[in-house]
């Protein structure tokens, strides 16, 4: 275990000033109104994909659409339809749609939540003033229809969005079968600016996936990464060969 | 008069009713012409400027008959079956056209006949501003046109002139198989007979009308030239009841729809949507239009409006929902078409796509964009993943990243992906991924043949002009200007195994990286490093 960085004994331990469980978590993110993910550094889109994707799991069936500039698509990568999927956890039917501009933008993802015709509107845009954003909320509240905007880690300034959240990566979890594998995606989600829950602003949230179980759950920080388990010793396994 | 440049200075191609009168004629040299008439005005001919306005007034003229071809370079053609009652009989019809045209300031000759040869040489050889011929007369009718109208090539009309065949009449008493010998090759025979046989009606002429007939259309006339974008919302949403009210009346549902604006000056505005899929609904028929009709140009004023269907297909109708709390279904099939609908319209075709799986290994090629079409692909049979883990978004094409990897066939330390050095905490890995060698075709023969020596070891081009490039330069190389390696080049468009890894860098990233290829495959360089994916 990785020492060098911890300055005292009480770092490694879990901080007891932060509950483990908030109610009422994740305050509609995915489900109702419209939240603002923004990226915590420049680079972070694919934590604020699974987030929102994960978020929006538990949906009533039916279609969703994600609407992405264009020049944003080729930056961030396709998104795939198998992993929505994946983390959706059924079938979930998706249209894309990638306008130039930032304009046709807004009013794709206006026209898609007035239609009412599909479950949840996830976008990827550079930016968003506070007259589109107060628009794209009233709408949503009017029509029922979540929507999620991922944005840029420029995103500052006001908002009329529901809340607004600081997504970046975490070193994820360590996986049980394999200490040197990647494991469960962990993100650290900033709760920035809430109407729902105003007393919250400022909060830290540490999220862990499941792919299995689909949840989304809060894991307690640590000042450094748990302890990995280490592989037995020589005598107590029997030895085995590379096959492969 | 207008000229031309040809082969042997400049040739008059067209000349006014006053300057034929002096015997300027087309075909008449330039020089020549001068000579005549000294005082000649003379302008360059631009024949792309006169298609053009050909092809508005073709555009223009669809108001009187759906059907309008191209007739040669300075002729249109209408089928009219069933059009001509509307405007009072053929000859009523020929005259209002005539006067139309006249105060449009076209000048114009009018054939109609039963065939479309018969119709072309009337309007062509008569001197009347307007002929019709009746069926039965056809035959005499037509026997004593000059051949030239036949539609025939110049020179077999000089070889018919020398046999002193000068009138339509000659040729119909003459043995096919001692006229074809008189001619040098026999397809000048068949032209000159093909062309008789569609004048008489003997042989069928199918038109090629410039734009397809729609399957169903409404018109609405206006009294008065209408100019403003209100009147033209007004004129289309009564227009898309009286469609739709007929297409719910044959149970049929259109896909695109076509809205013709045309102005009193005889030119023609058009606006197009189309929906993803078969509606009727004369509101979503005008919501669509609502961004287009701004294109329509009113000019100096619309006098018809005119809304085609294409596309129909047969629609079943459904009980509205009373609300979508109420719908049976989860998922509104008609709205969702109707919300890429009206996307798509405003922000052009194929705006709106979804992604369907494919059978194939490679993860760029398991999933393909198609445009949506108002279906959702049918829930496949979900099989297990036989694979690793694949990464939420995908980078197609993979980018390029500087790697160093501590093995050969290990994981890399570190990599400099968008310039950015990325140290990796942890891996997992490799899935080895081979290429999908049945879409390549079999490396050819070196040298065997110039076809095959330089062909991309990939999908076989169908069309043989494609590789003519290529098959030029296999042919300089082949004679003597073998200069570079055999293969050295060819084998790197080899397609190389990937190993993937799954790896972490210590910021908490995840990313999807491969190798293209393994060390000493023989398949070309060393290989390289390069980022598919991102995992969330």
């Amino acid at each position: 275990m990785d020492l060098s960085n911890v300055h005292s004994a009480a770092a490694l331990l879990p901080r007891t000033d932060v509950p483990s469980r908030v109610p009422g978590f994740p305050f509609g993110l995915g489900a109702s109104g419209v939240h603002e993910l923004a990226e915590g550094s420049f680079g972070d889109m694919p934590a604020l994909t699974g987030l929102a994707l994960a978020a929006s799991h538990a949906l009533r069936p039916g279609p969703i659409i994600w609407i992405s500039q264009r020049g944003l698509a080729r930056e961030h990568g396709l998104l795939q339809q198998r992993q929505l999927e994946a983390f959706h956890g059924r079938e979930r039917p998706c249209l894309f749609v990638r306008p130039c501009k930032l304009v046709d933008t807004l009013w794709a993802i206006e026209e898609a939540i007035r239609s009412s015709a599909v479950t949840a509107v996830i976008a990827e845009i550079d930016e968003a003033d506070f007259t589109a954003s107060r628009r794209l909320t009233l709408a949503a509240s009017r029509h029922g229809v979540p929507l999620t905007l991922l944005m840029p880690h420029t995103r500052e300034g006001s908002t009329a969005a529901t809340a607004r959240w600081r997504v970046s990566p975490l070193p994820s979890a360590v996986n049980r079968f394999d200490p040197r594998a990647p494991g469960r995606p962990r993100w650290r989600a900033v709760l920035e600016r809430s109407r729902n829950v105003p007393y919250l602003a400022g909060h830290i949230f540490d999220l862990e996936h499941d792919h299995e179980t689909l949840s989304l759950n809060l894991v307690s920080r640590m000042a450094t990464r748990p302890a990995a388990p280490r592989p037995a010793s020589g005598e107590q396994t029997q030895k085995w060969q590379r096959t492969g | 008069m207008l000229t031309e440049a040809g082969p042997k200075g400049l040739v008059v191609v067209a000349a006014s009713a006053h300057a034929k009168m002096q015997s300027i004629s087309p075909g008449l040299s330039f020089t020549d012409a001068r000579a005549r008439v000294p005082s000649l005005i003379a302008d360059e001919h631009d024949s792309a400027a006169d298609a053009r306005a050909l092809r508005q007034l073709a555009d223009w003229l669809v108001r009187y008959s759906p059907l309008v071809a191209l007739d040669g370079a300075d002729g249109l053609m209408l089928e009219i079956t069933g059009c001509d009652h509307l405007h009072g009989g053929e000859a009523e019809m020929a005259a209002r056209l005539h006067a139309k045209l006249t105060e449009e300031g076209i000048t114009n000759h009018i054939g109609i006949a039963s065939t479309p040869g018969a119709a072309s040489a009337l309007a062509r050889a008569s001197s009347e501003p307007w002929t019709v011929l009746l069926d039965d007369e056809t035959r005499s009718g037509l026997a004593n046109l000059p051949v030239v109208t036949l539609r025939l090539t110049a020179e077999t009309v000089t070889l018919l002139r020398r046999f002193g065949l000068t009138r339509i009449g000659q040729l119909y008493g003459i043995d096919r198989t001692a006229l074809a010998r008189r001619f040098a090759s026999r397809e000048v025979a068949e032209a000159v007979c093909l062309r008789l046989d569609q004048a008489l009606g003997q042989r069928a002429e199918p038109l090629a009308p410039l734009r397809p007939a729609p399957d169903y259309s409404a018109r609405l006339q206006c009294p008065e030239p209408i100019g403003t974008v209100e009147a033209l919302e007004e004129g289309l949403k009564r227009l898309a009841q009286d469609l739709c009210r007929g297409l719910t009346n044959l149970g049929q549902g259109a896909r695109h729809f076509c809205f013709s604006a045309f102005r009193a000056d005889g030119t023609v505005s058009r606006a197009e949507i189309s929906a993803a899929r078969a509606v009727r609904d004369p509101k979503h028929v005008q919501r669509l239009f609502a961004e287009r009709i701004m294109l329509i140009d009113p000019g100096f004023g619309i006098d018809l409006l005119l809304l085609e269907a294409r596309r129909t297909a047969a629609m079943e109708s459904n009980a509205v929902a009373l609300s979508g709390d109420l719908a049976a279904q989860d998922m509104d099939d008609v709205a969702v078409a109707a919300l890429a609908d009206r996307i798509t319209a405003k922000l052009g075709e194929g705006s709106v796509t979804l992604r369907v799986a494919k059978e194939s290994y490679l993860p760029e090629r398991a999933e393909c964009e198609t445009e949506f079409e108002g279906i959702w692909p049918r829930p496949t049979e979900r099989s297990p993943a036989l694979h690793g883990p694949r990464p939420l978004r995908l980078f197609d094409p993979p980018e390029r990243v500087e790697a160093l990897a501590e093995v050969p066939d290990g994981p890399p330390v570190r990599f400099v992906w968008r310039r950015v050095q990325r140290r990796i905490a942890r891996a997992d890995g490799p899935e080895r991924i081979a290429p999908e060698w049945w879409h390549h075709t079999g490396p050819p023969p070196a040298a065997s043949s110039p076809e095959g020596t330089d062909r991309r070891w990939l999908v076989p081009k169908m069309d043989p002009r494609a590789d003519a490039g290529i098959i030029a330069k296999a042919r300089a190389r082949l004679e003597g200007k073998e200069e570079c390696m055999p293969g050295s080049e060819r084998v790197k468009s080899l397609p190389r195994a990937r190993d993937y890894y799954r790896v972490e860098d210590v910021d908490g990233r995840r990313y999807w990286l491969f190798r293209d290829g393994l060390y000493e495959d023989g398949r070309g360089n060393p290989p390289e490093w390069y980022i598919h994916g991102v995992f969330a």
